[in-house]
C-alpha cells in the first residue's frame, strides 16, 4: 500500500490529470443520476396528485370556460363519486417577468387535491375585516418580498383596475414543482380577478370510485358533451412523461459523451504501459516479485486513485446539486423560463445511483490499469528490463 | 552449486531472425566461488547470468542450482527462488529514478511483508555495509553514477542472497570508482557468497581473490 502511494506521488503530474479527469466525470454522472432522480420525485408526486378526469370545454379548439351546472347532470353518471367546477388561472406579473398559478378553493367544497383540502380547513381566506385574502408558495413570497409587496399584493384585472388581496401565510409544498409559484385564494375573489361569472368554471374536475371503470366514464363524458375535452390520468401521465423523458434524453446524450471520454482514456490505457512503466514492472519481477505482487500493486494504486477521485465527485455532485441547485445543467431538465419562480431539487438519496456510477468507473479503470501490467508481468523480466 | 547442462538459448528479435546466445554451455560453479565471464559485447555473457537468475529460460538444456532445476521453474516459483537467493547488480543499475535510496534498496522486501522493524534492520545493515546511509532520502535519480551502484549493490544484497550476480558492473564508472567496486566484491567473497561476474573490462583479469576466470565467445566456452 505504501509503495502505490509512493508510486502515485512518483508520477505526480499524470495522477492529478487522470485524478482531474476522474473527478470530472463522476460528478458530470453522478450529478446527471442525482437530478434525475430529484425529477422523477417530483414527477410522481405531481403524478400522484392529478385528478383522474378533467373536463375542459372548448371552442374552436381553445380552452373556454365551463358551465357550473354541468356538475349536477356529471354526478348523475353512474360511477362517478364526485365532481368539482374548479377556478384557476395563471397571472403574469410583468415586474419580475414570472407567470403565477392562481388557484381558488371554497373551504366547504371538496377539493380536489388534499393538499388544498389541507390549506381550506387550515386557513381562512377572509380577514376580519372582511378583506380578501390568500396563501402563497414560497416561490411567490420570495418574488414578493423582491418587489416590496410584503403584506399585500395588487392583481391588475383586465379593465385596468387594482384588486388588493391580503397575504394570509405561506404554505409548504409538497411537490416543489407543482405548487412553488401557487396562490391560493377564495373562487369568489379568483372570479373577481379573471372577471368571471360564478356560473362559470375553468374546468370541472372528476372522481371515479373504482378506477377501472375511468375509460367508460370517460366514453360516457364524451358523448354527453362532444364539444369538450375529456383529459384521464392516463393520458396526463403520457404528456408529462413525454415531456421528461425527451428531457432525459439530451442527458442521455451528454451521458454518452462522458462515458465515451472514459472510455477513450481507459483504451489509452489498457492499449499498453509507456516503456518506463514496463521496465519498473521488469525491474520488480528481477527483484523477485511474483506476477500476483505486481497485479496487487497495480490494483492498490490504481483503486486508490480511482475510488479518491470517485469519493471526490460524488461530493462535488452532492453540493452542486443539492446545495448550489445545479446551474446549467438544471435548465436542460427543468427548462429555463423567466415564466417560473424558482423551484429548488428535493434531495433524494439513492443508493443503487452511488453503486451504478462507482461500477460504471471504479472497476473499469482498475481492470484497465491491471490487464496492461499483467501483460507485462508474464514476459520474460530479461526481454523487458534489457 | 550451479549447473549449465547442454544449454542452448536463442532469442527471436523478430519473425525472421533468430539469434543464437549460448551454443551448449557446460559449466560447473562452486558454492562461495568467484568467477569471471569474460569476453566481447554479445558473446553470452549476459544471457548466462540470466539464466542463473531464472530471469529467461535457455531453449533447451538444465540450469540446477543447489539441485533445484530452475530452468522448469514457474514464473512465480522463478521470483520467490530469485527472492530468496539471488542479489542482481544490472548494468544500467535498474533502479527506479523517481524512488528515493530507501525505497529502492526496500524494494525486494516488499511483497514479504516484513514488520517496519525487520525491514529497517535490513535496511540500516546493507546502507551501512556499502557506506551510502548519508543518502537514504535523495532521489536515486540526482545521484553520482558511483553512487546509484552502491544504491544497486546495497539492493542486491538486502535479502541476504546466496549468489551475487554483477553483469558488466563498472561500464559507467571511472577507473578509481571500479576499484572501489571490487573491493566491495572482495568483501562480499569473505561473506562466502558466490559471485558471478560478466564484464570485459581488463581491471577484472587477473585479481587474487577471483577463482575462475572463464572465456565465453560466439556464445560457447572457449578457455
Amino acid at each position: 500500500m505504501e509503495y502505490a502511494i509512493n508510486a502515485l506521488l512518483r508520477q505526480k503530474y499524470k495522477s492529478i490529470f487522470i485524478s482531474v479527469v476522474f473527478v470530472v466525470l463522476t460528478f458530470l454522472l453522478t450529478s446527471v443520476f442525482f437530478i434525475v432522480n430529484s425529477m422523477k420525485y417530483e414527477l410522481n408526486s405531481t403524478l400522484d396528485a392529478l385528478p383522474q378526469i378533467i373536463l375542459q370545454a372548448t371552442k374552436g379548439g381553445k380552452h373556454y370556460d365551463i358551465e357550473t351546472k354541468e356538475v349536477a347532470n356529471i354526478l348523475e353518471i353512474e360511477g362517478v363519486s364526485d365532481a368539482v367546477a374548479r377556478v384557476w388561472g395563471y397571472y403574469y406579473f410583468q415586474n419580475a417577468g414570472v407567470n403565477f398559478s392562481l388557484v381558488g378553493i371554497d373551504s366547504y367544497e371538496t377539493q380536489s387535491k388534499e393538499s388544498l383540502s389541507k390549506i381550506a380547513q387550515s386557513y381562512e381566506l377572509q380577514t376580519q375585516e372582511g378583506q380578501p385574502s390568500m396563501l402563497i408558495g414560497e416561490g411567490v413570497q420570495k418574488i414578493m418580498k423582491k418587489n416590496y409587496y410584503k403584506n399585500y399584493f395588487n392583481f391588475i384585472k383586465n379593465d385596468g383596475s387594482f384588486k388588493r388581496v391580503e397575504i394570509a401565510g405561506v404554505f409548504e409544498s409538497e411537490t416543489e414543482l407543482e405548487s412553488n409559484d401557487m396562490i391560493v385564494m377564495s373562487k369568489e375573489t379568483l372570479r373577481d380577478i379573471f372577471e368571471m361569472p360564478e356560473s362559470q368554471a375553468t374546468d370541472i374536475i372528476i372522481k371515479i370510485a373504482n378506477p377501472s371503470e375511468i375509460s367508460t366514464v370517460a366514453s360516457k363524458l364524451k358523448l354527453m358533451y362532444p364539444n369538450c375535452l375529456v383529459i384521464t390520468k392516463e393520458d396526463l401521465k403520457v404528456s408529462y412523461e413525454n415531456i421528461f423523458n425527451y428531457k432525459s434524453g439530451v442527458f442521455l446524450a451528454l451521458f454518452v459523451i462522458a462515458l465515451f471520454t472514459f472510455f477513450i482514456i481507459i483504451y489509452d490505457k489498457v492499449s499498453g504501459l509507456s516503456s518506463e512503466e514496463k521496465r519498473e514492472v521488469g525491474i520488480l519481477k528481477a527483484l523477485g516479485w511474483r506476477i500476483d505482487d505486481v497485479l496487487k500493486e497495480k490494483f492498490y494504486e490504481s483503486f486508490i486513485l480511482s475510488f479518491v477521485s470517485y469519493i471526490l465527485g460524488v461530493i462535488l455532485a452532492f453540493a452542486f446539486v443539492y446545495t448550489l441547485q445545479a446551474p446549467l445543467l438544471r435548465d436542460i431538465f427543468i427548462g429555463y423560463s423567466e415564466l417560473k419562480p424558482s423551484f429548488e431539487l428535493p434531495f433524494v438519496f439513492d443508493i443503487q445511483t452511488l453503486f451504478l456510477v462507482f461500477f460504471l468507473s471504479v472497476p473499469i479503470y482498475i481492470a484497465a490499469t491491471i490487464i496492461p501490467s499483467w501483460r507485462v508481468a508474464t514476459l520474460e523480466s530479461d526481454e523487458v528490463i534489457r | 552449486m550451479i549447473e549449465f547442462n547442454g544449454v542452448i538459448k536463442s532469442y527471436a528479435p523478430n519473425k525472421t531472425t533468430v539469434v543464437h546466445a549460448l551454443n551448449g554451455i557446460d559449466l560447473s560453479i562452486k558454492e562461495g566461488e568467484v568467477v569471471v565471464l569474460r569476453g566481447a559485447s554479445g558473446s553470452g555473457k549476459s544471457s548466462i547470468l540470466s539464466l542463473i537468475a531464472a530471469l529467461s529460460k535457455p531453449t533447451s538444456g538444465e540450469v540446477i542450482v543447489d539441485t533445484k532445476k530452475i530452468s522448469k521453474l514457474s514464473d512465480n516459483f522463478a521470483s520467490i527462488y530469485r527472492r530468496d537467493n539471488i542479489g542482481f547488480i544490472f548494468q544500467k543499475y535498474n533502479l527506479i529514478p523517481n524512488l528515493s535510496v530507501r525505497d529502492n534498496i526496500l524494494l525486494p522486501l516488499v511483497p514479504l511483508n516484513l514488520n517496519a522493524k525487520e525491514a529497517q534492520a535490513k535496511l540500516q545493515s546493507v546502507m551501512e555495509m556499502f557506506e551510502i546511509g548519508h543518502k537514504a532520502d535523495t532521489i536515486v535519480k540526482n545521484l553520482s553514477g558511483g553512487e546509484q551502484q552502491r544504491v544497486a549493490i546495497a539492493r542486491a544484497n538486502v535479502n541476504n542472497p546466496k549468489i551475487i550476480l554483477a553483469d558488466e558492473p563498472t561500464a559507467n564508472l571511472d577507473e578509481k570508482l571500479s576499484l572501489g567496486f571490487i573491493e566491495i566484491l572482495k568483501e562480499l567473497k569473505s561473506l562466502k557468497k558466490t559471485i558471478v561476474i560478466a564484464t570485459h573490462d581488463p581491471l577484472f583479469f587477473g585479481l587474487d581473490f577471483v577463482d575462475r576466470e572463464i572465456e565465453i565467445h560466439n556464445g560457447s566456452i572457449v578457455r
